[in-house]
């Protein structure tokens, strides 16, 4: 059944939303063969109706020797709301389990692809990706798949008891069914551009609204916001008298379907009607009774109700090919093919980590760290320093092992563990001791305590009448930059990794917060770990025993004689 | 169960008074749907009463008995009942979306209403996109009140009425129990699954919430989370959320699956009963043979008024929360609006105090200002500097009336700035903050923003007056060129410059200077801090600056500098 396609969500979409699908053919099979069940209940319960009307007024059989078949109406309705009940279901169940391992297939391609790669992208709208995107899935699978199955056999099932009953009427029916593929096409067509339209002027309008909500501030500054108002009311307006011109057109598509199943009971009724009184001669009409006459009119509303339904959940299907398109491209990112390679050991036992010839390369920007050759020892604090874009980060994701080198070799001692932070510090919500229990999920309280302490939050966890069980908001809401950065500090010191990479992590605090942080280094150093350092901040510049320093991606060591 | 009606009722009042304002349009789109059923049901019921008088002349012609029929009438009844049906239908989805747009338009202008009277406490804490993407979710999920719920309900209510009153003009016991059967469906089907779905349809929202937040923790955090090995255990965590979820949904899923079969079977069983009582009236010779069978007819036809209930309302809840939501915001901006303005405050320079303050944001750990006292006389320019999260733009906002201090005064020219009338407030004071906040529009509207009533040359001299006119005039659009979202069509230093255009246009009597220069190269920087501190002369400044280095960066002409250290004075300068 082709529809035209006009969306992005192009063959790929429709490919893969497909072969999702297939992986639970059981359930959607299941939901499916439950619609028959329905639809064939209700031939029955409408072929008794029409049965005992005829029985009635043309047999003349009293209502009393009637009840039994009442009685099998009855149980048939009940038969045929179970099946409905038992289609939804399945179809819901079998939507929930795709989604959820949909979900699971994407935050395992983020993981492989690691910190490296996240860190370029904009996290809020990945994150839309996994949560709405994947929700957007549900309607299809739950409700449009089954249904495009059901809009083929239910239809094909009642043109089958038609054609019996009286092939002209069936006829009548089978007139309107090579137009179906053309409703679908139309419907297809029409909800696709309603979808299309509507996706991108609602866009519009929202990224209008949310423009104005971010400037409120400023527009409260200038008393601006009565204007202000105004606008969003007339953007809004005109945002609906555009769409209005395209809805026109595009509801004509479902009046078209309207208009078919409507014609098509009218014509049946006055056939069947004229038939009965014998004014048809031709074909089948002369037998035509008031049982068949009635059945096949009761029927024809049932012949186009499977379309009109998929009709309805036609958005369903544009809706999932939109999010299909984004989800897709996420999935077919290529990790890198050494990042998750298991790391030979350097020759000499006190390395820890050793770059030979090591270089990375990234999509888009060539080259962002030349062939390099490092070793560092046990015990070592290494400023990494060089202008902004040079390479520090990025050396620092290839010693961390977020990023694969493209040629070369990085070594690593066994089982080495390895602490992290830049200037962003992970921070859940839940308390302080969640986030401190994140890198060490065992530590007891008197270690987070301490840990705390000698980043320079005791003073704080004192104050805190809930100690480390004080909730920080999402994001740690109700933290200062300052001491958020101190908490992931406090993370470092409660684990026992013996390198410690750290990006930034004096930038954007002030000088008293700076130097409780440079202390907390130097205890760190104290305690024999490696650190590297990748830097601007003379004090910490200062406490290193190497520096090396990047310029546009090329690594030099710099002598201490030198200045730096 | 904590489902009261009252307070449902309650939450949904003042949006119900909003639809109020649209009634006209609301009854007739409601009329519209109705039409739609009435063809639907007219259709298939004359349709069923033609065929069986049809069969019955048809079988006494047969038997040779003279019978006649007319079968023009009837005829032409079912042609009509198949276009109204078709029309109506177009009608209703054309005329009932227009409405449905109509009142998005109202609802966002109502809450943008909303969100501009309220103060700078609630906005920064409400400032993170996720905030602003329920917000607008919300909006769109009040926006389906009238056409998911009410106009159904209502429209299918008036059917069962409609309908059971027809019928009981032939006969009354199948308009009775037929009708009464119906509306005990109606109202599980309506209220019911509404109060079965409420609690767990308005948590939904918060459960998605949750697993987006957790999801944007995870991935913002992925580097600590490899290092440490802890990815799998937020991956547990997020599993644990993701099934909390789907529960919900499973339960919910349930209800409108049940809804949606018993309001079949309802339709079905009231089939039944009207053929039952139907032919019981028949064979008693109160009702004719072909009024006979289009009763149990038009019955089946209602399934058509019904079909879309259960499914709203098991989620009614998602709408209560939403407007739960933006009533607690309207309450919040209301509470703001109520304080009147006192006196007139004083002209010229404006001095400004804080008398041991203290500021504490909700849910901050620690205070954001702790007993701060600052003075700043008239004509005086003093430079506040601290590191991010000092408390310098805490004290702006205090200042500008948008922050309010649980501890101690603020005065500016000698009174609370909750006591200055607003717009006098507006005018005399103005502020470049850290953000410029462009909006995606012209530069014309841009400037505008900051006087609208300002002619195109006003606007070239505020642009010659930050050096962005030669820029303004090489573009081919010049002042209708669009400055693009969050003005990313302009470089940081061109948004910063455009910024202190704004200021140009208005003539306050204190200006606050959140970073002016930030962004700018320095010998942009240097020229334009010499044209500043012209424009500077004969107003209070207050400059706000993470530190001052004696280069080109530091704002002109200051008198005296104060460090602020997470909240207080640093006592060393």
């Amino acid at each position: 059944m082709a529809t035209p396609e006009t969306t992005g969500g192009g063959r790929d979409a429709r490919r893969w939303l497909v072969t999702l699908a297939a992986r639970e053919r059981r359930s959607l099979g299941l939901a499916v063969v439950a619609g028959v069940v329905a639809t064939l209940a209700t031939i029955a319960q409408l072929g008794l109706l029409a049965w005992v009307v005829s029985a009635l007024l043309v047999e003349g059989a009293a209502l009393g020797a009637l009840l039994p078949a009442l009685g099998a109406m009855a149980l048939l309705l009940a038969v045929r709301a179970l099946a409905l009940y038992a289609q939804e279901r399945l179809g819901q169940r079998a939507s929930l389990r795709i989604r959820a391992a949909v979900r699971s297939e994407l935050f395992d391609q983020l993981a492989r692809l690691g910190p490296g790669w996240l860190s370029g992208r904009h996290s809020a709208s990945l994150a839309s990706q996994l949560v709405e995107q994947v929700e957007s899935l549900d309607g299809y699978f739950a409700r449009f798949r089954p249904q495009l199955m059901l809009s083929v056999i239910g239809p094909a099932l009642i043109l089958g008891v038609a054609l019996w009953l009286d092939w002209l009427a069936a006829l009548f029916l089978l007139l309107a069914a090579p137009l179906i593929p053309l409703f679908m096409a139309l419907v297809g067509m029409g909800a696709e551009r309603l979808n299309r339209d509507q996706f991108e002027a609602v866009a519009r309008l929202s990224g209008h609204f949310i423009d104005r909500v971010r400037a409120i501030t400023t527009l409260q500054l200038f008393g601006h916001t009565r204007a202000a108002t105004l606008e969003v009311h007339a953007a809004a307006d005109d945002y609906r008298r555009r769409s209005m011109r395209t809805l026109r057109l595009a509801f004509l598509s479902s009046a078209v379907l309207e208009f078919f199943a409507s014609v098509a009971i009218a014509v049946v009724a006055i056939y069947v009607g004229f038939g009965l009184l014998g004014y048809i001669t031709y074909g089948p009409s002369p037998e035509l009774t008031l049982f068949s006459g009635l059945l096949v009119l009761l029927l024809a509303p049932e012949f186009f109700q499977p379309l009109r339904t998929l009709a309805q959940h036609y958005h369903d299907r544009a809706a999932a090919l939109g999010a299909a398109d984004g989800l897709m491209a996420l999935l077919a990112e290529r990790p890198d093919p050494v990042r998750h390679d298991r790391p030979e050991a350097p020759a000499d036992p006190e390395v820890l980590v050793e770059l030979a010839g090591a270089e990375v390369t990234r999509p888009g920007r060539g080259q962002v760290l030349a062939p390099c050759d490092l070793r560092l020892a046990r015990g070592e604090v290494v400023a990494l320093i060089g202008p902004s874009g040079s390479g520090k980060s990025t050396l620092l994701q290839l010693l961390a092992g977020f990023v694969g080198s493209g040629a070369g070799e990085r070594r690593l001692a066994p089982g080495l563990a390895l602490a992290w932070m830049d200037q962003r510090p992970l921070l859940i919500q839940g308390s302080l001791a969640d986030n401190l229990r994140l890198a060490a999920p065992d530590a007891s309280a008197e270690a987070m305590a301490q840990a705390l302490e000698r980043a320079g939050l005791g003073e704080l966890l004192a104050r805190l009448p809930a100690g480390l069980e004080t909730p920080l908001g999402e994001r740690g809401a109700g933290l200062s930059g300052g001491q958020a950065q101190r908490l992931a500090l406090a993370r470092i010191f409660l684990v026992e990794a013996p390198l410690v990479l750290l990006d930034e992590p004096t930038a954007s605090l002030d000088a008293d917060t700076e130097a409780v942080v440079i202390s907390a280094l130097e205890a760190l150093a104290a305690q024999g770990r490696t650190l590297v350092i990748a830097t601007h901040h003379p004090a910490l510049i200062a406490m290193a025993s190497r520096r090396l320093r990047l310029d546009a991606g090329r690594l030099t060591e710099v002598h201490h004689d030198a200045s730096p | 169960m904590t489902h009261r009606p009252d307070t449902l009722l309650r939450e949904l009042r003042p949006w119900l008074r909003q639809l109020d304002r649209r009634r006209g349009r609301l009854l007739a789109g409601a009329a519209l749907i109705a039409l739609t059923l009435l063809s639907a049901i007219g259709l298939l019921a004359l349709s069923g009463w033609f065929i069986t008088a049809t069969g019955l002349t048809g079988l006494l012609l047969a038997a040779g008995i003279a019978a006649s029929l007319d079968v023009y009438v009837p005829g032409g009844g079912i042609r009509f009942f198949a276009v109204s049906r078709t029309v109506a239908r177009y009608l209703e989805r054309l005329y009932n979306h227009d409405t449905v747009l109509r009142l998005l338009a109202d609802l966002r202008g109502r809450l943008f209403g909303v969100l501009a009277s309220l103060d700078g406490q609630a906005l920064a804490r409400r400032r993170a996109s996720d905030w602003l993407n329920r917000l607008t979710a919300d909006i769109d999920t009040l926006d389906s009140l009238y056409l998911r719920l009410l106009a159904p309900a209502g429209v299918g209510l008036l059917a069962i009425l409609g309908l059971s009153a027809f019928l009981a003009l032939f006969s009354p016991r199948v308009g009775l129990a037929g009708g009464a059967l119906l509306l005990l469906g109606w109202l599980w089907l309506t209220l019911g699954q509404a109060r079965l779905g409420l609690a767990e349809s308005r948590a939904q929202v918060g459960e998605l919430e949750a697993l987006r937040g957790r999801t944007v923790e995870a991935l913002q955090g992925m580097a600590e989370l490899e290092a440490y090995g802890s990815l799998a255990r937020q991956r547990r965590e997020l599993h644990e959320i993701e099934a909390r979820l789907y529960r919900g949904q499973l339960a919910l899923g349930a209800l409108v699956a049940l809804g949606n079969a018993l309001a079949g079977l309802l339709v079905g069983l009231a089939m039944v009963l009207a053929l039952w009582l139907a032919a019981g009236a028949w064979e008693a010779g109160r009702l004719s043979g072909p009024l006979m069978v289009m009763m149990p007819i038009a019955m089946l036809a209602m399934s058509e008024a019904l079909a879309a209930l259960p499914a709203a309302f098991t989620w009614l809840g998602a709408t209560r929360g939403a407007a739960g939501r933006l009533n607690e915001l309207e309450a919040r901006a209301g509470a703001r609006a109520e304080k009147m303005p006192v006196a007139a405050p004083p002209a010229g320079p404006l001095g400004a105090e804080l008398e041991a303050v203290t500021l504490h944001y909700a849910g901050a750990l620690t205070p954001a200002l702790t007993d701060l006292t600052l003075r700043l006389a008239p004509g005086e320019r003093l430079a506040l500097c601290g590191a991010s999260g000092a408390g310098k733009s805490s004290v702006a906002g205090l200042l500008l009336g948008q922050l309010e201090a649980q501890r101690g005064a603020v005065r500016l020219g000698g009174m609370a700035p909750a006591q200055w009338p607003g717009d006098d407030l507006r005018r005399r004071v103005a502020a470049l903050t850290q953000r410029a906040d462009l909006l995606d529009d012209s530069l014309a509207a841009n400037l505008r923003i900051a006087r609208p009533e300002a002619g195109e040359a006003e606007l070239w001299a505020a642009l010659a007056w930050v050096g962005l006119d030669a820029w303004a005039e090489s573009l081919p659009r010049g002042l209708q060129t669009r400055v693009g979202e969050g003005g990313g069509q302009l470089s940081g230093g061109q948004a910063r410059r455009l910024a202190l255009a704004r200021l140009y246009l208005r003539d306050p009597d204190l200006v606050i200077l959140d970073e002016p220069f930030a962004g700018l190269d320095a010998d942009t920087a240097a020229a334009l801090g010499a044209r500043l501190d012209v424009w500077l002369q004969g107003r209070s400044v207050l400059y706000l600056v993470h530190q001052l280095d004696g280069g080109a960066f530091d704002p002109p002409g200051i008198d005296r500098r104060v460090t602020l250290v997470e909240g207080r004075r640093d006592p060393r300068v």
